[in-house]
């Protein structure tokens, strides 16, 4: 089949996927223990509060209702242009906020974090595969094996406590955590991203105190990523350094620069692309550890804090909003995929 | 050729990594020369704004906590947000600074107040010369509306803390008897009523910001996102939130504050900043990122920071307390002995010196020590009493052959603070008895919470902060239907209602001694400790205060 | 008859070669032998622990509070005065069974399902390759806390979360690896003699499979014990009755920021070791074992 019909296949094949999660994760919250309304009433709580509580939250409502009202909710594109979010109902622990507003502010931050992240662990792991596979069995390829193979086993909060003790407590170079210095004024916020939107506001003070912010966890979480790069990149490259255009470029005289990057790199960059895409749509459901390690405000704390408040509509909002970001990033990778190697057809 | 540029490659990519933060280091400097040469006005404001921030005019304080719901005293019901709120409005009276019990009432916007003898009708005289917002001057009609309101909206606020405190159970209804004097009606004798106005769901609203429907948080808008009026030493100048968690909270001097002669508040700004738990926080007042840290410094961290030049280490009383429930309805809680002598193998000491470094004190009433009516009812029954222990239990048929098993349930989600901790020290004390023999088992508050309704769990921990300072908030813990111990006694619940129609404090003092007593021969709930606050601060800020209301009051700190 | 055993014996040569034979193959050889020493010794410690552990791993005050190493606690004890070393020695054995089991999970239920799936292919293979899809998207973090507020803490419901995240990965590289082979011609031609498909699928495409569901494996197991201590740091650990390495790391981050190094670095290192060493064996097979890098 041609690359249009193929598109237009996933991208309508998307839709039963995002059904099955919204119905799976419905399901899985009232299946679990523990009940959002009781988690409101720490102290004495008659039956009748919590029935009004209850009918409030529109938990009262037999369960198929519940179910028809939250999809009805979502598929509402009145709702998402007015306010710029899907309806995905109300949070059922702070019960004054939308759980889509909730969500898109959340998102930003775990974006930008996301974003560096990947560029840092790509740079990193992209140069030094390269290097090592053009020095096979040699011992930079070795050192440079064994950093790939070392920096993903390291838990992501252990190296990150000990870079905010280097950085932050001894040396006093970088805060230890948020986004932004606690006395320097957020840049106004347009794309959400600090860096971003300093930029756009011309404040280059700004700019610097996001980035020093940002330093850290993204450092962080991009060398224990780049292991991942550096192997892929490295076992990429020695296949391809091995096929024959590679010697036919070597024969016409060309530098070897641009035999390794323009013509091998190429080649080897695709199975990197996809790898890029799938930790990239990873990383957007938030970096739990990373988050909590440096207080930053993501949707990694706000999944782990929501489920423990049994915050059903903050959970399945999270659920569906996720499962949308990673099949969209999937979709996009094959078709790159697709449309770059004209051997993939499904 | 090729090979030297592999290599020098590796080089350069490995001496970046390490290099580069020393280079935003050096270039942040550099550039901000550049900035200020080439005259770019904003980043020099920006710059000083900073640098005015780190003088003695503004106070950053550094917190895990989060404002949950709302900042309107209709619906607020958690600690943060009530210390927000105590910060920018104002009851009618409220607890001296420094109390030691949580009863020592100070006026506020009641300069004068009396009960009738049969402790119905509470009669306040009001300040004048206090405005709020507009030069509208604060009045009697102002404190029937906020209760007005308060109570109104319980039915569409079941979960806030007027309905929690049980504000239209106990209010019948607000008078007002001229501008400056005003009349609660109550619908029985309630000697704690001071108490119940000292709390925040008591402060007063600004009618213009305060409609009959709850107010929500306005992100553009830190005025229209609260009901208070603000007649308190601050204002609310700026609230930032992510995701159902604060990110920024400002809180500026306020020019219309009714007793700004005093001085007060001391510091003109305070920034709040979030972070994300105790460990984050107490690398950040390390690193000196933030002038003050409350909330929650860990046992640990307190010790350490107490060596530390840098910082200073504040301690004061507490009001949190943890106790052990037992399950009565079934084997082999529903004896009284059995309870009793679990009981008395508990070890406390042990677990408020290895688990919370003294930062804690172990507990032998339910009454914290301090308040009125706090006896050591429970030391009677020893601590690591193992001989009355095997004693006791070998009368009902426990020996080392014939262990008395049950599970023991604790909380794993960090609701209770080290409650992995305790549960192990718990475990081992009674296992050194050698006739008792503990499964320890866990679940996430949930499901704790749905296990304890549903009764399932032989023994468990417990924890309870007060609503408001008096012993009526504590003693009823005992035999407290939604704790599902199951455990019900009338003796004590007439003494208990008896204890809150009076105000003669040695006759309710007296009346708590003999509830603390049974409860001391039953066991069906048993005290284990209260915990002490804890602040870090930075060596120049003074004006701490940690007593009994563990309330932050910010306008009396200087730097 | 002879075809069968001849086949046998091409796997049993390819995954199981000789400890001598290994390290004839080069640095990949080493590393598989480097790999799998760390892992056994890991095991033998945590199964010698009951005989050889100065203390007991979870007696609270049996060395002064948060000290660090000395001679009498080689490595220091816990804020509750418990013995580090001996914590050491136990606290593998969570890690190692929750692995153990996730991969086994895995494996059972992932490559039947990727293999059968891919040779009918058709619709039940759409069907499925949409469901997979779907277990894929969603967030992993929300299942594992799921099953652990529905079914209690424990190894066997953590290796379950684990498991749930990771089956997806064997589906769709043993489904792309099958596709792949199922055109090719020698498969046409044993369809083409009448063989039936079980043998045709087990004979033919499975040993195919293999070096790829090994590779996969070894990272299943190092990413399940990661995972398992980044499960434990957010609260969904085993009982606090039972020593863990990952119940460690995640404490000795409190005491780590007070200047207390040693109750968060030697779990940490042993817990690098244990997923270091489950790489190695992975890198190593996977070169060994693939052929487009055979010279």
């Amino acid at each position: 089949m041609g690359l249009r019909t193929y598109i237009i296949t996933r991208i309508i094949l998307t839709i039963p996927t995002l059904l099955l999660l919204l119905t799976a994760v419905f399901l899985i919250m009232r299946v679990l223990p523990g009940d959002p309304v009781a988690l409101h009433f720490e102290k004495k709580a008659t039956p009748e509060t919590m029935e009004a509580l209850r009918h409030i939250l529109g938990l009262d409502k037999p369960l198929w209702q519940q179910y028809l009202d939250y999809v009805w909710g979502v598929i509402d594109i009145g709702y998402l242009i007015q306010h710029g979010y899907p309806n995905l109902g109300k949070s059922m622990q702070v019960t004054t906020e939308d759980v889509g507003g909730q969500i898109f502010s959340a998102f930003p931050a775990t974006l930008e974090l996301a974003i560096y992240a990947i560029i840092i662990a790509v740079v990193i792991g992209v140069l030094l595969g390269v290097a090592s596979s053009k020095k096979y069995n040699s011992v930079p390829d070795h050192i440079i094996r064994e950093f790939g193979i070392i920096t993903y086993a390291v838990p992501i909060f252990f190296l990150g406590i000990i870079l905010q003790l280097i950085f932050g407590v001894y040396l006093r170079w970088l805060p230890t955590g948020l986004r932004i210095a606690p006395t320097v004024e957020p840049p106004v916020s347009i794309t959400g991203l600090y860096t971003i939107d300093s930029l756009i506001e011309g404040n280059l003070y700004k700019f610097i105190e996001s980035v020093k912010a940002l330093l850290l966890p993204s450092f962080t979480l991009g060398i224990i990523l780049s292991g991942v790069f550096v192997r892929l990149t490295r076992t990429n490259m020695l296949e391809t350094l091995r096929l024959e255009f590679v010697t036919a470029a070597r024969a016409r005289g060309l530098k070897e620069s641009t035999v390794t990057y323009r013509y091998a790199l190429r080649n080897a960059f695709l199975p990197v692309l996809t790898m890029m895409g799938l930790q990239f749509a990873l990383l957007l459901g938030g970096a739990v550890l990373t988050e909590t390690t440096f207080s930053w405000p993501g949707l990694g704390r706000y999944i782990v804090t929501r489920i423990n408040f049994r915050d059903y509509t903050a959970i399945q909002g999270a659920v569906v909003m996720f499962g949308l970001f990673v099949t969209l990033v999937s979709l996009v990778v094959d078709i790159l995929y697709a449309y770059l190697d004209p051997r993939i057809r499904l | 050729m090729a090979n030297r540029m592999e290599t020098i490659i590796i080089v350069l990519v490995l001496i970046s990594i390490v290099v580069s933060a020393a280079t935003v280091y050096y270039s942040t400097n550099m550039l901000a020369n550049i900035t200020a040469l080439s005259d770019q006005v904003t980043s020099l404001q920006d710059a000083l704004e900073a640098k005015l921030a780190s003088l003695e005019t503004t106070l950053v304080v550094g917190t895990t906590d989060s404002v949950e719901l709302t900042l309107d005293p209709a619906q607020a019901y958690d600690y943060f947000g009530w210390n927000i709120m105590q910060q920018i409005g104002d009851t009618l009276v409220s607890v001296s600074p420094g109390s030691a019990t949580g009863t020592d009432f100070v006026a506020d916007l009641a300069t004068a107040w009396n009960a009738s003898s049969d402790l119905k009708t509470w009669d306040f005289e009001l300040r004048s010369g206090v405005y709020l917002s507009d030069n509208v001057e604060f009045n009697a009609s102002h404190v029937k509306y906020s209760f007005d309101r308060a109570i109104a909206l319980i039915p569409s606020i079941p979960e806030g803390a007027p309905a929690g405190l049980g504000y239209d159970l106990i209010i019948n209804h607000t008078e007002v008897l001229s501008t400056y004097k005003v009349r609660f009606v109550l619908n029985f004798p309630f000697a704690p009523f001071l108490g119940i106005l000292a709390t925040r769901s008591s402060a007063i609203v600004d009618p213009k910001y305060a409609p009959q429907a709850q107010v929500n948080y306005t992100a553009s808008s830190a005025r229209n996102s609260t009901p208070l009026a603000f007649v308190g030493p601050y204002v609310l100048s700026e609230w930032n939130r992510v995701a159902g968690r604060d990110l920024e909270i400002k809180l500026d001097a306020n020019p219309n504050y009714w007793n700004i002669a005093s001085g007060y508040p001391k510091i003109k700004h305070i920034i709040f900043k979030f972070y994300s738990d105790s460990s984050t926080l107490r690398l950040a007042i390390g690193a000196g990122d933030v002038d003050m840290a409350y909330r929650q410094i860990a046992a640990l961290d307190a010790q350490d920071l107490e060596t530390n030049p840098n910082v200073k280490v504040w301690h004061g009383k507490g009001t949190f307390i943890q106790y052990f429930c037992f399950q009565t309805k079934r084997a082999p809680f529903n004896e009284t002995k059995v309870r009793v002598a679990v009981a008395a193998a508990l070890n406390r000491s042990t677990v408020t010196e290895t688990v919370f470094l003294g930062t804690a004190s172990p507990a032998y009433s339910i009454i914290p020590p301090g308040m009125l009516g706090s006896t050591e009812a429970f030391s009677i029954l020893g601590d690591a009493n193992y001989t009355y222990t095997k004693s006791l239990l070998a009368e009902l048929g426990y020996d080392e052959t014939n262990k008395l098993t049950f599970d023991l349930w604790y909380e794993s989600s960090g609701h209770y603070p080290q409650s992995d901790a305790q549960a192990l020290l718990y475990k081992e004390a009674l296992e050194a008895s050698g006739v008792i023999s503990v499964t320890l088992k866990n679940a996430d508050w949930a499901s704790y919470k749905l296990n304890r309704d549903q009764e399932i769990m032989d023994a468990y921990v417990y924890g309870w902060y007060p609503d408001y300072l008096d012993p009526d908030d504590y003693a009823f813990l005992y035999w407290a239907s939604w704790l599902h111990t199951n455990y019900a006694n009338s003796t004590q619940v007439s003494l208990y209602d008896q204890a809150r129609a009076t105000t003669n404090t040695t006759l309710r003092t007296q009346l708590y001694a003999q509830i603390d007593d049974m409860a001391a021969e039953q066991c069906s709930v048993v005290p284990l400790f209260v915990s002490t606050t804890l602040a870090v601060t930075k060596p120049n800020v003074y004006g701490v205060y940690l007593d009994i209301t563990m309330d932050m009051r910010y306008w009396l700190i200087s730097k | 008859m002879k075809e069968e055993n001849e086949t046998r014996q091409s796997i049993l040569a390819r995954l199981i070669p000789g400890f001598v034979s290994l390290t004839k193959h080069g640095p990949s050889g080493w590393m598989v032998i480097i790999g799998l020493a760390i892992v056994v010794v890991i095991v033998v410690m945590t199964a010698i622990a009951p005989w050889v552990a100065p203390h007991d791993p979870i007696k609270s005050n049996v060395g002064p509070l948060a000290s660090p190493p000395s001679w009498q606690f080689p490595m220091g004890t816990t804020a509750l005065g418990q013995d580090m070393l001996s914590r050491i020695l136990f606290g593998g054995s969570t890690m190692l069974q929750v692995s153990a089991i996730s991969v086994l999970i895995c494996f059972v239920i992932g490559v039947p399902l990727g293999l059968f799936s891919a040779y009918v292919g058709g619709n039940l293979d759409k069907t499925f390759s949409l469901i997979i899809d779907a277990v894929y998207a969603f967030p992993g973090l929300v299942i594992a806390i799921a099953i652990a507020a529905v079914l209690g803490p424990g190894v066997v419901n953590m290796a379950l979360s684990i498991a749930v995240v990771y089956i997806p990965s064997y589906f769709r590289i043993i489904r792309s690896q099958v596709l792949s082979i199922k055109e090719l011609t020698y498969v046409e031609a044993a369809k083409s003699i009448g063989a039936k498909w079980h043998s045709i699928l087990f004979k033919y495409i499975f040993p195919n499979v293999v070096p790829s569901i090994v590779t996969v494996a070894t990272v299943n197991f190092a990413d399940a014990v990661l995972t398992a201590a980044g499960l434990t740091f957010i609260g969904l650990g085993v009982s606090v009755s039972i020593p863990d390495w990952g119940y460690d790391l995640t404490k000795g981050r409190e005491l780590l920021s007070n200047g207390g190094w040693w109750v968060i670095t030697f779990p940490g290192v042993m817990i690098i070791l244990l997923a270091l060493g489950f790489t190695f064996i992975g890198e190593g097979l996977s070169e060994l074992l693939n052929p487009k890098l055979q010279r």
